[in-house]
């Protein structure tokens, strides 16, 4: 029964990760990702660690999820607006892709991995995650509180109105809300313009991967 | 306020360094290991941040309306760098690449008026997350294969069966410190975030942070990997002669001298893998006197750099004949960088280069690593050309104070002490 449920799960999360890469309309791919979050959910309950699922499902499933639709909805992709490619790119990226799956599957194939043994049923509940999270792993968790703070800083750094780009300081005038909208409309074109040329680059980064 | 937090945390390091007993300590249940070394590289480091903060520290507060945070910024990279040099688990060294990229991607940011800063920064922030996501797969694998997070407790079999689980992940993670550092094919991102990020982050991105990763590689490669070095070798000396021939060759075709230090910034990081591949005790040494002189040298341009209104090389014409002194000062880091005997560059050079040849393995690299230094020599004299033997009045953002020339100065006689004296860099290391 379990490993009925395991192949079965295995499959939607696999179809759904193609789903995912494949589908032309950025909104489709979005779904696809949350139906592989459910899968990949479906695996974690598999191997009984239950809290992980349902954080999973919470943070990714759920917050993670709405914030890719509405920037995805916010800028107006669709398929008619996906930059075009050159073949030489698309070569470049399929060659090293290939590569790099011929490589993991190498490895997968004579991977010895040692079986794992379930000493207890219980080990995914919250109370025992909590005692290992402030025992064993205390420092990586509150490390981690470092590293949050860093990126809420930067989400004000780079929030916070008052210095967006083109600003005029010399006219002295109070910027009204007319006026921060087209400073918005102008910061979100120069990141569309800028966006294509990024995406190539980490194509380029697959490329050499 | 942040220079005198700086020095209360230097001090701390060297005493830490100089006095507590670290050797062999494991702290956190095992998270960390630090050693006498580590906290030796911790004081060196945060040393060249308190002179960096000095030096740039006036350019900083102009870049935009969040000057506190800026510096808080940077505070929380020196946090990731005391973690990425004493890390013990491959979960701390995660943890630490993320802390000190993080603030990176912010910093590139910061000018938030300039689009070309908004620009580097989302490019920056796109391919690092790309590169994170590379170093986790890599860990995965890594303990797939090995079954354990902690990186002294790694055993190879020494049959010929190895394990191909922990070779993938070996590549991958090969791959994403070679991001993390800019060497050769994952260097793309580096010209355009320098050169769009405002310049006094460049200068700490390019120097503290970027020798953070190095020292990283080094201690995953050499005191876990090191049993296994003919495994991962031959790419990483692919990977070093490919940084070297990129960054020394297209360096000389720059325009901007910001440009070309970015450029530069991954010839140099061509040397600093000598010091990865050179798995023995001069390899590490190498690489922390390579850390130091190429820092104080970069950190020094880039201040130079910050206080001139044109980047390109004819805005140093004849900045000998206006401010003499700014002149003399640029000349010993470009020397320095160059690698002109008697400054720190030479030193380090030279050690990269005979931590190398003990190794014994790779001769041709020396050979062409020497050849690219000579490459390097033509775009980096042309600064001093243009300072020396062109006419012409450089334009200052403002006129030099005199704090300013004498930091500069006094950051020029450290360049030339650690090429007088290495051994003080090596004190503890």
């Amino acid at each position: 029964m379990q490993e009925a449920l395991f192949w079965i799960v295995s499959f939607i999360a696999i179809a759904c990760a193609l789903g995912v890469v494949l589908s032309r309309n950025p909104v489709h791919s979005v779904l696809f990702l949350i139906l592989t979050f459910f899968a990949i959910s479906g695996h974690y309950i598999l191997m009984n660690a239950q809290f992980l699922a349902i954080v999973n499902i919470i943070v990714y499933a759920g917050a993670i999820m709405v914030l890719f639709l509405f920037v995805i909805m916010l800028m107006n992709l669709n398929a008619d607006a996906e930059p075009q490619k050159s073949r030489l790119v698309q070569f470049a990226g399929a060659l090293s892709g290939g590569a790099l799956f011929l490589v993991l599957l190498a490895a997968m194939r004579t991977a010895a991995l040692s079986p794992l043994e379930k000493t207890t049923n219980d080990i995914g509940l919250v109370a025992n995650l909590g005692k290992v999270l402030f025992t064993d792993y205390v420092l990586p968790f509150e490390i981690s509180s470092v590293l949050f703070l860093s990126a809420m800083i930067g989400a004000i750094i780079i929030g916070k109105k008052g210095d967006a780009p083109n600003r005029e300081v010399a006219s002295g005038e109070q910027l009204d809300g007319m006026d921060n909208l087209v400073n918005t409309e102008q910061l979100s074109t120069g990141a569309n313009a800028n966006l294509p040329n990024a995406f190539t680059e980490a194509d380029e980064l697959e490329a050499i991967s | 306020m942040a220079a005198l937090l700086l020095l209360l945390l230097t001090g701390v390091n060297a005493y830490e360094a100089l006095t507590l007993p670290l050797e062999g300590k494991r702290l956190f249940n095992d998270m960390l290991m630090p050693g006498q070394v580590s906290a030796w590289f911790n004081t060196l480091m945060t040393g060249c941040t308190l002179l960096y903060v000095m030096l740039s520290g006036r350019d900083i507060r102009k870049v935009g309306n969040h000057v506190a945070d800026y510096f808080a910024l940077i505070f929380f990279t020196l946090c990731g760098l005391y973690i990425l040099s004493s890390y013990n688990t491959l979960l701390m060294l995660f943890l630490g690449i993320e802390i000190l990229s993080i603030p990176q991607y912010i910093l590139a940011g910061a000018d938030k008026r300039n689009l070309k800063s908004s620009e580097a920064s989302l490019k920056y922030f796109l391919m690092g997350s790309f590169s994170t996501g590379i170093l986790l797969m890599g860990i995965a694998l890594l303990y797939g294969a090995m079954g354990t997070f902690h990186i002294s407790e790694f055993s190879f079999p020494t049959t010929e069966l190895f394990s191909p689980l922990a070779l993938a992940g070996i590549l991958l993670i090969v791959v994403a410190f070679g991001f993390k550092v800019s060497a050769a094919p994952m260097h793309l991102w580096t010209p355009d975030v320098y050169d769009g990020a405002p310049t006094p982050f460049a200068s700490y991105m390019a120097t503290v942070m970027k020798v953070a990763a190095f020292y990283a590689f080094i201690r995953l490669f050499h005191n876990s990997l090191g049993s296994v070095s003919n495994k991962w070798m031959l790419v990483i000396m692919i990977i070093t002669a490919a940084t070297l021939l990129i960054g020394n060759i297209t360096a000389v075709f720059q325009q901007s001298v910001k440009r070309m230090l970015a450029y530069s910034s991954i010839a140099q990081a061509g040397f600093m893998l000598f010091a990865v591949l050179s798995v023995n005790e001069l390899g590490r040494q190498s690489l922390i006197i390579y850390a130091v002189a190429y820092t104080l040298a970069t950190v020094g341009m880039f201040t130079v750099l910050a206080k001139l209104k044109d980047y390109t090389y004819d805005g140093f014409n004849g900045l000998a004949k206006s401010n003499p002194m700014l002149a003399f000062a640029t000349a010993i880091f470009i020397f320095s960088l160059a690698g002109i005997p008697l400054t720190g560059g030479f030193m380090a050079k030279y050690y990269a280069v005979s931590a190398l040849m003990t190794q014994g393995n790779a001769m041709w690299l020396v050979l062409f690593g020497l050849l690219m230094a000579a490459v390097s020599v033509y775009y980096y004299f042309r600064v001093i050309w243009a300072m020396y033997f062109k006419p012409g009045t450089p334009q200052l953002h403002e006129p030099m104070t005199t704090t300013d020339n004498w930091l500069l100065l006094f950051t020029a006689s450290l360049v030339i002490l650690v090429g007088v004296a290495p051994q003080l860099v090596l004190a503890f290391a």
